[in-house]
């Protein structure tokens, strides 16, 4: 039987990016906020440091800092026509576990998204016409707008110490930034990083084109900062181990580094890590969260109440807490009614490999997360798709990240994939190749989306989630049109062999395309279309807030997490501002 | 052959002759001192912090400091003026004379065990009450060093350390101020002679010679 502790004022569930801004913010305020993390407490020192954090097989193929799969995971198949199976192995994406989260993982690559985002369908309607999307295509308007959000992207970036130029402040274009970006109110709180030499072999490439390139902004930073919460983080080494590693240097945004400190000195929050939550408990009505039920690292159960239920488990997660509480109309794909686990969508990647000449170094090793240089040409609608036959975009650059024994040995094609032949290759190409990334929009459909697995179980014996996904044929003609568009810079770039290698259907798990999981409990003004509110309330169950990439409505070009952060403090501003003040629905139909 | 030397400096990209460097260490130049005069003719040096062991350190660290001091980003009474007064091609010489040396580690007396202790937790896992990360992360395992441009700390003599630490704090020395100045500003003393104790006695087998 569980054991009911006091109540208190506030419970996260999950003390990843969200959890720990909620966290420090709501404890500030003089609420008791407890934060229930499933997995274990993790800080820079001693647990991130080197050389124990540079091992390769440790963490990027044995995926040591990430969900362990073993107990809790997802099922996965295309279509519903299909059995889904568990994913046993994290290959296609990588959750992430533990204080911090994904966040501890990430790459750093910090990106807003387009004003145009947040009322997609209404900008594609006007521009093209109401009949220029594929009928599956279930794209909405996401109820607020990014001048609503500009303040929280801000707050946002000078709490990482984003690295980057801008290009638009206030209507004017600034040299050296992205001249295409939605207008921002100030320059970011550090400069951009050094262009590395594959950022400079990409830029005189695409200007030789005409595009503009600009220095990708990065939350690996430039040069030692100290953000608005007294935290300071230091200068990049460009050490080439960012993604599916911790930053040993204190040099990457993480909870970590810029918040979760802050929110561990006051004694109005309490951290409890290795607490696996089951649900969020409703009360008679079903319309009111009364607190949460979790095991703790020992196995016994605790009913923990509280007054504000927030989830920040990551956007997985916070939809199949959703589905198991019961919270919101669970999503049925044939009927197209309901709301919790409809408008799943993903990222649509692909890449170019540039192979050069040995008189061109590259020295690949040398990298940060996100020290990479794109353009913003084909990001979106930024270019015209009446005659194209699809829409949305991807943004293209030289971004690599690491240079990597294991993982990075590019061969061209017609390389053997084993053997001394592959190994001479390897060898030949190892220092001598530019991959470029084209990093695409995602589109929501009315038949990929998230329920629960009617077979498989997790170590607690509650059912897992399923995701039933694609890629909309919209995508693939997007991915073809835009590898296509690099491919050319490539050539521009001086490759002697240029090769595209276009996003192809079917969607795989088995191969790694970003952790950019989005949607599944979508923020709207129509409940009948969306799980949450402007405000990322649930519709439903007022006392519950759900923050994260859950909320979006599609997924745009960008990386998700600059948009996650604005999130974060827009719904923090109204917890904060109203529903503090006047608990109940801050949204009225 | 020395003014041979300088008259090839400019522009001439000539590999690093560590022999002419042996020779500038020993016998200094027309208008320099011997290096070895305080350096001794290995690069191992004295205890006394002064001078700062040059054993084994990697040619490009070597060099660069070199240039620092002839620029005055690095500022020293001494060091800056003989700087000044070598080639280009006499400091490249003289750094792959030193990177390729050896030279013996004097016997000397151990501080307490604690401290050492203490030295080895910060070279290894930092402080996470001031949000410091490991020397190791950066100076290598146990201080060996990286190679090109990161030096050894292993073996390096602990008055020099803690005079170092001491100069980045103070703002004197002014060659790293996004990395080493912010290091050195979280450090109290207790900490800088925990860490120099500790590196000090460190005797370790990789080699940095380039």
């Amino acid at each position: 039987m569980a054991e009911r502790l006091k109540p208190v004022d506030v419970v996260t569930v999950g003390v990843g990016l969200t959890g720990a801004i909620m966290a420090k913010e709501l404890a500030a305020l003089g609420l008791k906020v407890v934060g229930l993390e499933r997995g274990p407490r993790r800080d820079t020192s001693p647990d991130f440091q080197s050389p124990t954090i540079h091992d390769e097989l440790r963490f990027s193929v044995r995926k040591a800092l990430m969900q362990d799969n073993v107990k809790e995971t997802l099922t996965f198949r295309n279509s519903a026509d299909q059995t889904a199976l568990p994913l046993r192995r994290w290959q296609g994406f990588l959750p992430g576990t533990g204080t911090g989260g994904a966040a501890v993982h990430w790459n750093g690559q910090t990106y807003r998204f387009q004003p145009v985002d947040f009322v997609y369908k209404t900008h594609i309607e006007k521009r093209y016409g109401k009949n220029f999307v594929d009928p599956d295509i279930t794209i909405q308007d996401w109820g607020v707008t990014y001048d609503e959000l500009e303040p929280h992207y801000d707050r946002f970036e000078y709490l990482c110490g984003t690295s980057g130029k801008a290009g638009n402040i206030n209507g004017k274009i600034q040299p050296g930034g992205n001249p295409l970006e939605g207008r921002r109110s100030r320059e970011y709180p550090t400069p951009p990083m050094k262009e590395t030499q594959y950022g400079a072999l990409f830029r005189k490439g695409a200007e030789k084109l005409g595009y503009k390139a600009y220095p990708q902004p990065a939350s690996t930073l430039s040069q030692p900062y100290t953000n608005p919460e007294g935290l300071t983080l230091q200068q990049c080494v460009f050490c080439g181990f960012c993604e599916r590693f911790a930053c040993e240097h204190y040099a990457k945004a993480s909870p970590q580094t810029v918040i979760l400190p802050v929110a561990l000195k006051n004694p109005n929050y309490e951290l409890r890590s290795n607490c696996q939550v089951l649900r969020v408990n409703l009360d008679s009505t079903g319309k009111k969260a009364t607190g949460v039920t979790y095991v703790d690292g020992a196995g016994r159960e605790f009913e923990q109440p509280a007054e504000l239920v927030l989830i920040t488990a990551f956007a997985l997660n916070n939809v199949r807490l959703m589905l198991l509480s019961g919270i919101g109309k669970r999503y049925d794909p044939r009927s197209g009614t309901g709301t919790v686990g409809r408008n799943y969508a993903y990222q649509t990647v692909s890449s170019v490999s540039v192979f050069y000449d040995e008189d061109t170094r590259i020295n690949p090793f040398m990298a940060s997360g996100s020290s990479g240089t794109v353009i913003d040409e084909f990001s979106g609608d930024n270019f015209d798709h009446t005659s194209l036959g699809f829409i949305g975009g991807a943004y293209v650059g030289a971004i690599m990240t690491n240079g990597r024994p294991i993982e990075f040995h590019p061969t061209p094609p017609g390389t053997p994939t084993w053997g001394p032949e592959w190994k001479k290759a390897v060898a030949r190409h190892y220092n001598h190749t530019v991959v470029l990334t084209v990093h695409g929009m995602s589109h929501p459909t009315r038949t990929n989306y998230l329920d629960l697995d009617p077979t498989y179980k997790d170590a607690w014996g509650l059912p897992l989630m399923r995701l039933t996904f694609d890629f909309p044929e919209n995508d693939l003609r997007m991915s073809k049109y835009v590898t296509d568009k690099t491919v050319e810079i490539g050539q521009a770039m001086g490759g002697k062999t240029v090769v595209g290698a276009p996003r192809k259907g079917p969607y795989t798990s088995t191969i790694y395309q970003t952790t950019h999981n989005t949607g599944g409990a979508v923020m709207g003004n129509d409940p009948t279309t969306s799980a949450l509110n402007k405000y990322l309330q649930s519709w439903d169950v007022p006392n519950v807030f759900v923050i994260g990439a859950s909320a979006f409505q599609h997924n745009g070009t960008y990386n998700p997490t600059d948009t996650v952060g604005a999130l974060t403090y827009w719904a923090v501003d109204a917890i904060k501002n109203q529903y503090l003040k006047s608990p109940g629905p801050l949204v009225r139909m | 052959m020395l003014a041979a030397g300088s008259a090839m400096a400019q522009g001439a990209a000539r590999p690093a002759d560590p022999k002419r460097g042996a020779v500038i260490a020993a016998q200094g130049t027309a208008t320099v001192p011997a290096c070895a005069q305080c350096h001794a003719f290995s690069g191992a040096s004295d205890s006394s912090g002064a001078f700062p062991r040059l054993t084994g350190q990697p040619a490009p660290y070597l060099a660069e400091q070199m240039r620092d001091f002839a620029s005055s980003k690095r500022d020293s009474a001494v060091m800056s003026p003989i700087a000044k007064g070598l080639s280009a091609s006499d400091l490249e010489d003289v750094s792959a004379y030193f990177a390729a040396a050896s030279g013996p580690f004097p016997l000397l007396a151990g501080p307490d065990a604690a401290i050492i202790k203490k030295g080895e937790t910060l070279a290894r896992e930092g402080d996470p009450a001031k949000g410091l990360q490991g020397c190791n992360n950066c100076h290598g395992p146990d201080g060996a060093g990286f190679p090109p441009r990161i030096p050894y700390l292993a073996g390096q003599y602990a008055e020099y350390i803690k005079l170092s630490l001491t100069m980045w704090k103070s703002g004197y020395r002014k060659n790293s101020p996004n990395v080493m100045k912010p290091v050195a500003d979280r450090l109290d003393d207790q900490d800088i002679a925990a860490v120099a104790a500790f590196y000090q006695q460190i005797r370790n087998s990789t080699d940095t010679a380039q």
